[in-house]
């Protein structure tokens, strides 16, 4: 602080009559007079004009003054023009304080002059409290970097990245989109000349892609930005196209085989385009692009990962072949699991949370029946081309897709099996009316057409014979199959079987005699099964005994619905407490009833025994399928175990205790599903070919995938459809026989079926596109890139969206489908457009004969806060109104409009052009619109305003002039850029009449649509100011930076490093002595400063001995001003 | 008292990104409210030190605002989280001395919010002026 006395000069402003109209200045620098160390005071007219300033500068050499107050308007504008005249004056620019008697005084309390006076004195006294302690600062100069990041390439950001490189100086253009261009680039007509949009934007367009100093990043989003003003680091997300940009020529190839369609949302949803697409023909740059979100919720919730939305896809294109071909790429059983899965995948279909989620495995199973019918085509043995040899034990569903991948890769593979068939459970646990052996027997056998040796009927003894006979690898897939026993007396007698044992003697071929009345305990699948066995064996009564309610039965909902239809009862929340036998034979099982608790583990509501609820039930026998265990056989010795019996395994590599051995499926698990154990199969293969390869087994596993979220996946404009329903033999024709019950979808309905599939990742990675693509430019394996740019200013020009008034349903648009936006319009008009510029309605693709358009839909609309003129919807529909008209002359149109507003040059021509050309304006906003059946016409209900009259003409075509909207993303960019936004949402100016393109942070700048709704003059009028802007900070390659940071005093800091951990720039370093902030990166908000607990931080210009004095002058002096 | 209605003084801190701009729009939008509060412009309410609010208390006022911008809006990125922490803090510790915690007020209000900013300056004013005058403040009692 400066050790002279302080000599403090008081300004007070009239600001003309904004402050004196309210506020008696002159009372208040008489005031300021009689305040210690004020040694001068004066009221002024106009402290900002040349005399005020003058004023002030005389009198700081005359009074010699060493500090200024000024009390006038707000200084967040006017503070820099003060301060300036001080150091005109010689005085530090610091030594300066500003009052705010406008703003906060004289318009905020009109009515209450006297006490708004009283108020002003308060603020001055608080302001000498400050300016005595304030003590002059040296700006920081900081050096700029002679370039621009330019974010947004719509006509704004292009006409201000132009201007810039125009200049001299590094622009990068960044753009999200696959195309520069913004909204301008989907217009038809621009008015009001009417001259071409694309024509005239398409030079400059291209001008920006071959500009030697403009860095074009389009399909770039902007992750986070570090520095300051002058120095800025911009890190860069080059979005990956899946196609190098530089080698695709755009020939359409891969547009044509794509498969997947989406609704185009730069056609305004008017038709579909392709996952792989160009927005526009004239796109710069012209490559393609493959939309590709992720992993779909199918495909992630699938153990095996099969690519449920590819296959799906190409069934909707009758490309059966290739869609099968995609669920092989996966898993060896596409009809096995299209039957016997329990399909996880369907359970997270985005489907489901909109009608019924798509019936997936159904449609998987269609493919493989379908190839049955027509032939499959013969197995390729693959080249083993691998010398090292594995052997699998077990060939059920884990042991046989392990085999399957390993085979794939090339190496020579041996099955072992113990039975005399292979299939595991799937051939002796699954009844055949599920899962007829030929199906599994015809999957089996393409492994094998691969090169995979299977030999059934040979046990393995030991591993040590396995290695003895130089095996490599290992894989253990010997299962869980023996029941679990329940644990209830009487459990051994005769005519208690355990599930698996009835099965599999059923499966075997073996007779089984059953009595008429047959009880199964459980509620799983074995059980299920087991159930509708016993009643294909002449069973009069089965009664399916579960202890839990049915929602909680883990079997698969179709099965227990088809068990019930062939006679199978449900007898739920009961559980056996003891087997009632004579003579060792069972007469009757003894039950409790239970009700249901507190949910445990598995998330399922515990069952609790009611007290003295027993009851008996009699039955000739039952059946207990209640769980299944592994079987301690020889080959398992020596491995590590867990509590359960089931081998221990590393949970990602799945490799055993011993090395080079690996387990999965059941053995490790205990009993889950079939395409877990497959999956298991498939992790093992990997850590296999890596074991064998001497490659890290578990480095970057598991994979880590990116799930579509639900939120990306856009169900506005999906319609309600049901769900395939799968064909089943009439259940009375079941009852003695094992034939399939479901007997598959036929080929329509499995067309049908795939046809609702949401696309939920757009592209599907059919992979067809690599096959057309002549010059190789498509990889899907490529990945986002980041970069990082250096820049001294940043200029932000990302646009606006126009309103989608599906949400509220305005007008009946997204109802009524010959009610359009105004934007979809333009592209009718449009020559690039669907129609090739033809006007045609919606519902049949005739012209209309006669067009109403509603103006102010979503704007100066209270009711959902967008009360504000979208500025461009009167010019539009006066343009579209006149081109309809110059192409259809006939065409009757009326605008209903509350007003029509032609601001500026050129703009009433336009209006007087339509008016001669017959279009009808209403005044008067439509109350409804109704569809006329049949026609689909339109009629518009609404009242004119000028005659009374009520309207209600019918109208072929209805346009609506929809609002102008803040991008989605602008709020958080305005938060990666630390800068505001305002009511609206748009970005905000650091001051609306003066500095319209600046922001309230240094070296950033506003252009275009994403200030507000703005015509294409305007926009780009925004765009070359900023880059104005822009380069008068840049081009005197210095820049004062404002000197108020933290500082430390060292002797009181006690290195607790509280101001690190709060710094949000990490301004601090060093310890002890060394412990300071600095100063280029320090932002000044004084976080740390109110932190310090040993008080060792104070803020430059905001020092606590400079606040608290002004702090109690503020609670002291109110009311203490009389006399 | 002799009848004349009490004029609580009350202190706000606004930080100059937001909040003083929030007031400039109440000013430039001529939103009328009373003269009660006072501001004390920082650069980030992160700036407010627990012992500014109670200097303010300590000095007499009768109600404190504190205001930022909206949490995740910060011109600092996180300064006003502290903020938050702070005011917390400073109102369990108002109650444990005895002085109301309403008298101290949390605002958060954007540079767009001047119709927020005066509610909030009236409400204050109205809710102070119920509370009296300040148990701290010297010689009020009358």
């Amino acid at each position: 602080m400066s050790t002279e006395e302080p000599r403090i000069g008081v300004f007070v402003c009239h600001c003309g009559l904004n402050i004196a109209g309210v506020v008696e200045c002159k009372k208040v620098a008489d005031f300021a007079a009689t305040l210690p160390d004020v040694a001068y005071s004066v009221d002024l007219l106009f402290a900002c004009s040349d005399d005020g300033q003058e004023h002030i500068k005389e009198a700081i050499h005359e009074h010699n003054l060493n500090r200024v107050i000024v009390a006038s308007c707000t200084p967040r504008t006017h503070e820099p023009v003060f301060r300036q005249c001080l150091e005109e004056a010689g005085l530090n620019p610091y030594l300066y304080d500003q009052v705010n008697l406008r703003e906060h005084v004289s318009w905020v309390h009109m009515d209450e002059k006297e006490k708004a006076t009283q108020k002003a004195l308060e603020l001055v006294a608080m302001s000498v409290e400050r300016a005595k302690r304030l003590e002059p600062l040296e700006r920081q100069i900081v050096d700029v970097i002679p370039k621009c990041a330019v974010i947004g390439a719509g006509v704004a950001g292009i006409s201000a990245a132009l201007d810039l490189a125009d200049a001299g100086f590094e622009t990068y253009l960044i753009e999200k989109r696959p195309t520069i261009g913004g909204q301008m680039a989907l217009l038809d007509k621009v008015f009001p000349q009417n001259d071409c949009a694309i024509c005239i934007l398409g030079p400059i367009m291209s001008r920006v892609g071959r500009h030697p100093r403009i860095t074009l990043l389009p399909y770039s989003e902007l992750e986070t930005v570090n520095g300051h003003v002058g120095n800025f680091r911009l890190t860069v997300r080059k979005k990956t196209r899946y196609i190098h940009p530089d080698i695709c020529n755009g020939c359409t190839d891969c547009e044509q085989v794509c498969p997947v369609s989406t609704p185009n949302s730069y056609e305004f949803w008017l038709t579909d385009r392709k996952a792989v697409y160009r927005p526009f023909p004239q796109a710069v740059p012209s490559s393609y692009t493959i939309d590709k979100k992720g992993i779909p919720a199918c495909r992630f919730s699938c153990p095996a990962h099969v690519n449920c939305q590819g296959f799906s896809t190409l069934i909707k294109e009758k490309r059966f072949s290739e869609a099968l071909d995609i669920v092989r790429n996966a898993i060896p059983f596409a009809g096995v699991l299209g039957r016997v899965c329990t399909s996880p995948c369907e359970a997270k279909c985005e489907r489901g949370a909109f009608d019924e989620s798509l019936s997936i495995r159904n449609l998987h199973r269609f493919l493989a029946d379908y190839e049955r019918e027509h032939g499959a085509t013969k197995v390729e043995k693959i080249k083993k081309d691998k010398k090292e040899k594995i052997a699998v034990v077990g060939a059920g569903p884990a042991g046989i897709a392990c085999a399957y991948d390993l085979a794939k890769l090339g190496y020579p593979v041996t099955v072992f099996e113990a039975r005399e068939e292979s299939g595991g459970l799937l051939r002796w646990g699954i009844p055949e009316y599920r899962l007829p052996r030929d199906v599994l027997r015809e999957e089996i056998s393409r492994v094998e057409g691969l090169g995979v040796k299977i030999l059934t009927g040979k046990p393995v003894k030991s591993i040590a014979s396995l290695r003895n006979r130089g095996f490599k690898a290992v894989f253990l897939a010997t299962g869980a199959p023996v029941s679990t026993k329940l644990g209830v007396e009487g459990e051994d007698a005769k005519g208690v079987f355990h599930a698996l044992d009835f099965l599999n003697q059923v499966n075997s071929g073996e007779s089984v005699d059953l009595g008429k009345k047959v009880a199964i305990i459980g509620g799983g699948n074995a059980a299920v099964d087991s159930a509708r066995v016993a009643k294909r064996l002449g069973a009069r009564t089965v009664t399916l005994i579960y202890r839990r309610s049915r929602v909680e039965m883990p079997a698969i909902p179709s099965e227990i619905e088809e068990a019930e239809k062939e006679g199978v009862n449900l007898m739920l929340l009961a559980t056996p407490i003891g087997f009632i036998m004579s003579d060792g034979v069972l007469e009757s099982i003894r039950c409790i009833k239970m009700r249901l608790g507190e949910p445990d583990a598995s998330g399922r509501r515990r069952p609790i025994p009611i007290p003295e609820s027993e009851f008996e039930v009699r039955v000739d026998n039952v059946i207990i399928a209640v769980g299944q265990m592994v079987s301690p056989t020889s080959i398992l010795k020596g491995l590590e175990v867990t509590q359960w019996d089931t081998l221990s395994v590393d949970p990602i590599t799945l490799q055993t205790s011993l090395k080079g051995v690996f387990a999965g499926g059941d053995v490790v698990s205990g009993p889950t599903t079939v395409v877990e154990a497959v999956a298991a199969g498939i992790e093992a293969a990997k850590s296999i070919d890596r074991y064998v390869r001497g490659v890290d087994l578990s480095e970057g596993r598991p994979e880590i995938l990116r799930l579509v979220p639900s939120a990306e996946v856009d169900k506005t404009r999906a319609e309600i459809a049901e769900r395939a329903v799968m064909p089943t033999i009439n259940a009375k024709l079941r009852k003695s026989n094992f034939a399939e019950v479901e007997t598959g979808l036929a080929l329509k309905t499995a067309v049908a079926e795939a046809e609702r599939c949401f696309n939920c990742a757009l592209c599907s990675e059919c992979n067809l596109c690599i096959e057309v693509c002549k010059p190789n430019a498509i990889d899907h394996s490529l990945v986002d890139e980041f970069v990082e740019l250096d820049v001294g200013t940043i200029i932000l020009a990302t646009g606006f969206k126009p309103y989608d008034p599906s949400e509220t349903r305005e007008f009946g648009y997204g109802a009524f489908k010959n009610v359009i936006t105004n934007a979809q319009l333009e592209r009718l008009t449009n020559a690039a457009g669907p129609t090739h510029g033809k006007v045609k309605r919606p519902s049949d693709g005739m012209p209309p004969k006669s067009v109403a358009f509603v103006q102010c839909v979503g704007s100066r609309d209270r009711r959902v806060n967008q009360d504000y003129c979208c500025y461009t919807g009167c010019e539009n529909s006066l343009k579209q109104a006149t081109q309809i008209k110059e192409k259809y002359p006939n065409t009757e149109i009326s605008i209903f409009a509350m007003d029509i507003r032609t601001h500026g040059l050129g703009y009433e021509g336009l209006y007087r052009r339509a008016r001669e050309m017959g279009v009808i304006i209403i005044k008067g906003r439509p109350s409804e619109i109704e569809e006329i059946p049949g026609t689909r016409s339109l009629k518009v209900l609404a009242e004119d305003l000028y005659t009374g009259e009520r309207l209600g003409t019918t109208y072929e075509l209805v346009v609506l002039a929809s609002a102008l909207l803040p991008n989605d993303d602008t709020k958080d960019l305005a938060r990666k850029l630390n800068i505001s936004t305002g009511e609206y949402g748009y970005l905000m100016e650091a001051h609306p009449k003066l500095r319209p393109v600046d922001s309230f942070r240094d070296g950033v700048f506003l252009a275009g649509a994403c200030l507000g709704p703005m015509d294409i003059p305007k926009a780009v009028a925004y765009g070359k100011a900023a880059a104005a802007g822009a380069q008068s900070l840049m081009a005197p390659g210095k820049f004062q930076v404002e000197p108020i940071y933290a500082e430390i005093d060292t002797t009181l800091c006690n290195d607790c490093d509280l101001c690190n951990d709060l710094c949000p720039y990490s301004a601090i370093t060093g310890e002890g002595d060394e412990r300071k902030v600095m100063y280029e990166i320090c932002q000044g908000c004084g976080t740390c400063a109110a932190a310090c607990p040993q008080m060792a931080i104070d803020m430059r210009h905001y020092r606590s001995e400079q606040l608290m004095p002004q702090i109690a002058a503020a609670a002291r002096i109110h009311g203490g001003m009389k006399k | 008292m002799s009848g004349k209605r009490f004029e609580p003084s009350i202190v706000a801190f606004t930080c100059n990104w937001c909040s003083y701009g929030g007031a400039d729009l109440a000013g430039i939008s001529r939103i009328q409210y009373p003269p009660n509060s006072k501001v004390i412009r920082l650069m980030c309410s992160g700036r407010v030190d627990p012992l500014m609010t109670l200097e303010a208390f300590k000095n007499g006022a009768d109600g404190v605002i504190i205001s930022g911008c909206h949490i995740g809006d910060c011109h600092y990125s996180t300064g006003n989280y502290r903020t938050e922490v702070r005011f917390m803090a400073l109102r369990s510790a108002m109650d444990v001395i005895g002085l109301n915690p309403e008298r101290l007020r949390l605002l958060w209000a954007s540079a767009s919010e001047g119709q927020q900013w005066a509610d909030t300056m009236r409400e204050m004013a109205e809710q102070v002026r119920e509370l009296g005058p300040s148990p701290l403040k010297g010689g009020s009692k009358k």
